[in-house]
């Protein structure tokens, strides 16, 4: 790998002390911050490329700090938080956050989800034209969908739907977000409403709707599309 | 052919039963004769036999054979409960057990002789209150009466017959009936059973048939039977018309009112009104007016009020006292407002001014009653005898107004005399009504008019023409004279009622100034004891009562609360008429349907959520009813102590709730810290066993060294807080019981020490330990928990500088510290730091541990015998210090003369 600075923010010295091995083991340079305050300053100062960010700071709400942070980086943000914390996580991601880890997490995960953090940034502009996954082939410039050249119909808002979901493809986006691109702000809370389209789309996309493996859910929290 | 052979025709089982059906409350079959003797007994076990055969499960409650074999036989094959034996004046009665029945629980029972009254201990007088118990429960009756004991009959029976009823049956019980079996002979068959031995033994019966059993008494008898019965099956009708909707002229629309008033002739008068209610098919009220003012209520006259009351209301009217000072007003005023059509008075013994004046009630009611009919009762006076007027009652006070009013009179006339000694003055009349009117005030209304005659006579004896003479020269003298006494009685009587008016007014306010002082004293009263103590203290004040006592229910039983005067227990009687009150929510005891022998009544505390507890009292005249003053403030007094227990019954759940909440915001902040506490190592370590795994080849020795380090220490902050969590759990169920070696204080902090040096080895610790430590009772490794867990603490919250552990002796006690150099705990948390789940901040604001580390020293310290505190600041402004202290063990203690 190439050096990219990844800024760990976590007041426990313990998460650094294995993460720093790990990282650099997989070309990163790491940078550790145990508050809030110390972790903008390293932003502002040393530009990471990942910011990988705990919820639970000392001096600082998480949440503020994602705020602050946004206003000048738009480094990928991972959030590392436990599962009590779901509210905060949603919120987290609605303001900005690009995906989060579950403590405790196997390092190679937390590896994974920072790669397709990576790649979004940088590919994110301009999406991949055709897309495969699980046999399911999706033609963006042309609007088509097949599996097994077979082609899928799909509804207008099915289709946005699914566009939606690929754009950020590996990251988990939350329910809040996808309702608010495809069906507009005022409908931000009709969480139903979405879980009968992921029906309806999982019915024609996946291989066996009852057990998805290209729209996953991430409970409470929102879907993620599957990487590759 | 035997007239029994007659009902003897098998009944068809199926209408049994369907009568039989089951319902909200049990149903009742009255068999109703004419007198002893005519078969209700037989004809109603013929049937249940029928009912029997058919399957159904009947029981025989009680039945009086008397002696009588037909009957007896029909018993054979008939389960019989066994009696209960009752005390009664040195002897053993068998009585209808009650609770047996109810036991049982059969679908139908016989119980004869529905009039009879049980032993006096019973639960219920009445034995037809035991079977509205039963069929409260569920269960059908049948039963037997005969037509000369019910309630609203028993005069007429008394009259035809000369034989005077004391037993008798509400008609309530037979109207409710859910069927009424008349069993009906002639009276000549009657006669001719009686002589053939059926109905008495023969000596007996040689008495009957002297006494009752004449064929006048007979017929008459069988007239009221029958007569009963078809207007019962005329009511049935209508009822069935009733419920076809069908137009009819049943609707008979009357509604009476009968006045009842303190004669003797009231009890006449409401049976008459009841007779006339039941004829014309109208509901009917008893109404009584007690007046505002005027003289003490006279007690016999109360009583037989309510007595009159009483029979009115198990008639089957509804009762009403009304106040006020004009009689027929009050009265005319509450027939219009409910609509009243009738009204039946008695006869009343007005003066013969009162009714030439137009002045008595019955007079003033038909004069003044417009659209409502008016029926005049006439008693049998000299049979029943007058009222005796209370001789007492008029008497009371009569001497002292009377020696008032000659006093005041003499007094005026020696005033007149000195008076026109020096003055010549024309009229001396005045002098006189002064004393007329002291007379009022001071002593009401009979003295002054006694002194007003008195001066009237003095006036003309002593100051007109001729002196000294009861003759009159002038006739204008003569007229100035009468024109005097008038003025005197008129004012006399005004000054005397004003004065009566006023009393009474005083009394008023000074009852609801003590009801107000009663709601005052429990609105500021929070705890259930003193709300009973004041409501008992109130009741027994404002009752005159011997003795008050408050149950409150203790797992739906009521218990004995508080007493004044002081008893220890209720006896099994009472106690069963308190629980009686409790569950029925009625009143018991003393003077009341149940358990009338129990010297207290009790009365339930009802709010709107149901009894809350029972009050009893008990009377100081057990002879003497309650009066309505007592009663109304009585029911004030339980209505306020009932809301008052309600209201703390709330405070009480609002504080439950509220320490419920408390210990939910615990439980979560418990839930918290755990997954805090737990995960963040948990964290570590997978982080660091997957980096191994995942790097293996690529990360250097050092790095892997130092990932198999934290994971070892992770592992054990881990392993301390399970351990931890343990302690506590142990601590709070009670199961630590810590041994009570004797330990070398010494000894235990150097391994303390050790420890804390091997787990937070950039923390110093400096100790200090005094010589030749004397040795305690504890138990060596809890105590060196404690001083790790100490340790612990001083590393987190700690400074920069080292941890200091002193041990030394201070009189009879070894004394530990733990001082840190942190920034402290605040004055306001010192003792807070010991709770549960309390945790400070750390130097650098994070949290860290789970609060629980220096609850469990208390806990474990306490446990041990000794004793924990904290102090901040320990020095210079900063630093916190643990102090804790155990005795010296006592052998170790003689040895060093300590002790």
């Amino acid at each position: 790998m190439t050096g990219l600075r990844v800024l760990v923010v976590d007041d426990e010295p313990q998460i650094l002390r294995f993460l720093k091995p790990a990282l650099e083991a997989s070309g990163y340079h790491v940078v550790g911050a145990v508050g809030g305050r110390e972790a903008l300053r390293a932003i502002a100062n040393t530009a990471p490329d990942v910011i990988l960010l705990d919820l639970g700071l000392p001096d600082m709400d998480g949440k503020d700090v994602l705020v602050e942070a946004r206003k000048f980086t738009t480094a990928p943000v991972i959030v590392l938080s436990a599962r009590d914390r779901e509210i905060e996580k949603i919120a987290a991601l609605d303001l900005g956050a690009d995906d989060y880890v579950e403590k405790p997490f196997a390092v190679g995960e937390l590896l994974a989800r920072i790669r397709a953090a990576l790649r979004n940034r940088t590919v994110g502009a301009t999406p991949t034209a055709v897309i495969e996954v699980d046999g399911l082939i999706i033609d963006m410039e042309k609007r088509l969908v097949r599996r097994d050249s077979a082609p899928i119909k799909l509804t207008p808002r099915e289709y946005d739907l699914l566009c939606v979901l690929v754009r950020n493809a590996g990251r988990v986006i939350t329910h809040g977000q996808i309702l608010t691109a495809v069906w507009g702000p005022a409908h931000k809370a009709d969480t139903q409403y979405l879980r009968v389209f992921i029906g309806q789309l999982r019915a024609k996309i996946e291989k066996d709707a009852s057990s998805p493996r290209i729209i996953r859910t991430e409970p409470g929290i929102g879907y993620r599309f599957a990487d590759g | 052919m035997e007239p029994e052979r007659d009902l003897d025709r098998r009944p068809d089982p199926d209408a049994l039963l369907a009568l039989a059906g089951r319902q909200a409350r049990g149903r009742l079959w009255v068999f109703l004769g004419a007198a002893p003797g005519v078969g209700k007994t037989y004809a109603m076990l013929s049937r249940a036999r029928a009912l029997k055969a058919a399957g159904e499960d009947v029981v025989v409650g009680l039945v009086e054979t008397h002696g009588r074999g037909e009957t007896a036989a029909l018993l054979d094959g008939l389960e019989v409960l066994p009696r209960r034996l009752a005390p009664l004046q040195g002897r053993t009665i068998e009585e209808f057990d009650l609770d047996g029945a109810l036991n049982r629980k059969p679908r139908l029972i016989i119980v004869d002789e529905l009039a009879h009254t049980n032993a006096p201990e019973s639960r219920h007088p009445k034995r037809w209150q035991d079977v509205e118990e039963l069929l409260d429960a569920r269960i059908d009756v049948w039963t037997a009466l005969n037509i000369q004991h019910l309630e609203s009959l028993a005069d007429i029976v008394s009259r035809v017959t000369g034989v005077v009823v004391r037993e008798t049956v509400p008609d309530k019980v037979l109207r409710d009936a859910a069927d009424v079996v008349l069993v009906d002979i002639t009276s000549d068959e009657l006669l001719q059973r009686l002589k053939d031995g059926k109905v008495y033994l023969p000596e007996t019966a040689n008495r009957a048939r002297q006494n009752f059993f004449t064929s006048r008494n007979l017929t008459a008898l069988r007239e009221l039977a029958l007569r009963r019965a078809a207007a019962r099956v005329d009511d049935e009708m209508i009822e069935q018309l009733r419920r076809g909707a069908i137009e009819g002229p049943w609707e008979t629309g009357q509604r009476l009112l009968v006045c009842v008033g303190p004669d003797a002739l009231s009890q006449e008068v409401v049976r008459t009104a009841s007779r006339l209610a039941t004829g014309l098919n109208a509901s009917w009220v008893a109404v009584t007016v007690d007046p505002i003012a005027g003289r003490d209520p006279d007690p016999k006259e109360g009583k037989r009020v309510d007595e009159a009351l009483r029979l009115a209301a198990r008639l089957g009217a509804s009762t009403e006292r009304l106040v006020g000072a004009d009689l027929p007003a009050e009265v005319l005023q509450y027939a219009q407002r409910e609509n009243i059509t009738q009204i039946v008075v008695g006869r009343s013994r007005a003066g013969l001014l009162a009714t030439l004046m137009g002045r008595s009630l019955t007079s003033a009611l038909v004069r003044r009653s417009q659209n409502i009919g008016v029926h005049i009762v006439t008693g049998d006076s000299t049979a029943r005898g007058r009222a005796i007027p209370s001789w007492r009652a008029a008497m009371k006070g009569l001497p002292a107004a009377l020696l008032a009013a000659a006093g005041s009179t003499a007094a005026a006339v020696g005033v007149g005399e000195l008076l026109a000694l020096w003055l010549r003055l024309p009229n001396l009349s005045m002098i006189f009504l002064t004393a007329v009117l002291y007379c009022a005030v001071q002593f009401g209304l009979r003295s002054a008019i006694a002194a007003s005659i008195l001066s009237f006579l003095a006036y003309d004896f002593f100051f007109v023409e001729p002196l000294y003479a009861f003759t009159i020269a002038e006739p204008q003298e003569f007229f100035a004279l009468l024109i005097f006494l008038v003025v005197a009685v008129l004012t006399g009587w005004l000054a005397g009622r004003t004065r009566d008016q006023a009393r009474n007014a005083r009394e008023n306010a000074r009852t609801t100034r003590s009801l107000y002082e009663l709601s005052r004293k429990l609105s500021g009263t929070a705890s259930q004891e003193d709300i009973l103590l004041t409501a008992t203290t109130y009741a027994r004040k404002s009752l005159g009562a011997r003795s008050v006592v408050m149950l409150m229910p203790e797992d739906g039983e009521p218990r004995l609360a508080v007493a004044w005067p002081p008893i220890d227990s209720l006896d099994p009687g009472e106690s069963g008429a308190a629980r009686w009150a409790f569950d029925k929510g009625e009143p018991s005891g003393w003077r009341t349907g149940t358990l009338p022998a129990v010297r207290f009544q009790f009365r339930p505390l009802i709010t709107p959520r149901g009894s809350v507890g029972v009050c009893g009292f008990e009377p100081t005249d057990p002879a003497t009813p309650l009066s309505p003053d007592h009663e109304s403030a009585l029911n004030l007094i339980l209505e306020q102590a009932a809301n008052a227990i309600d209201r703390s019954t709330l405070a009480k759940e609002a504080v439950k709730s509220a320490a419920l909440e408390e210990n939910e915001k615990l439980r979560i902040t418990l839930l918290a810290s755990l997954s805090h506490d737990l995960r963040t190592p948990l964290a570590s370590i997978i982080g660091a066993v997957t980096t191994l795994q995942q790097f293996d080849a690529t990360i250097p020795n050092e790095q892997k060294r130092d990932l198999l380090a934290s994971i070892e220490e992770e592992a054990g902050r881990m392993s301390r807080f399970v351990a931890n969590l343990l302690d506590m759990s142990r601590i709070e169920a009670g199961a630590l019981k810590p041994k009570r070696d004797l330990v070398d204080v010494a000894e235990v902090v150097q391994s303390a020490v050790e420890r804390a040096e091997r787990a937070f080895p950039q923390k110093l610790v400096s100790v200090s330990s005094a010589r030749d430590l004397p040795e305690i009772r504890a138990d060596a490794n809890l105590l060196e928990q404690v001083l790790f867990n100490l340790l612990d603490n001083a590393q987190k919250y700690g400074g920069e500088g080292p941890t200091f552990v002193y041990a030394n002796q201070s009189g009879g006690e070894v004394v530990l510290s733990v001082t840190d150099d942190g920034p402290g705990v605040k004055r306001s948390d010192i003792e807070r730091i010991f709770e549960k789940f309390y945790q400070g901040g750390r130097v650098d604001g994070r949290k860290t541990g789970t609060g629980l580390g220096l609850s469990i020293c208390r806990g474990l310290v306490e446990a041990m015998g000794g004793s924990i505190r904290a102090e901040s600041p320990a020095a210079r402004r900063r630093g916190t210090r643990i102090v804790i202290r155990f005795p010296i063990a006592e052998r170790a203690a003689r040895a060093r003369g300590v002790l």
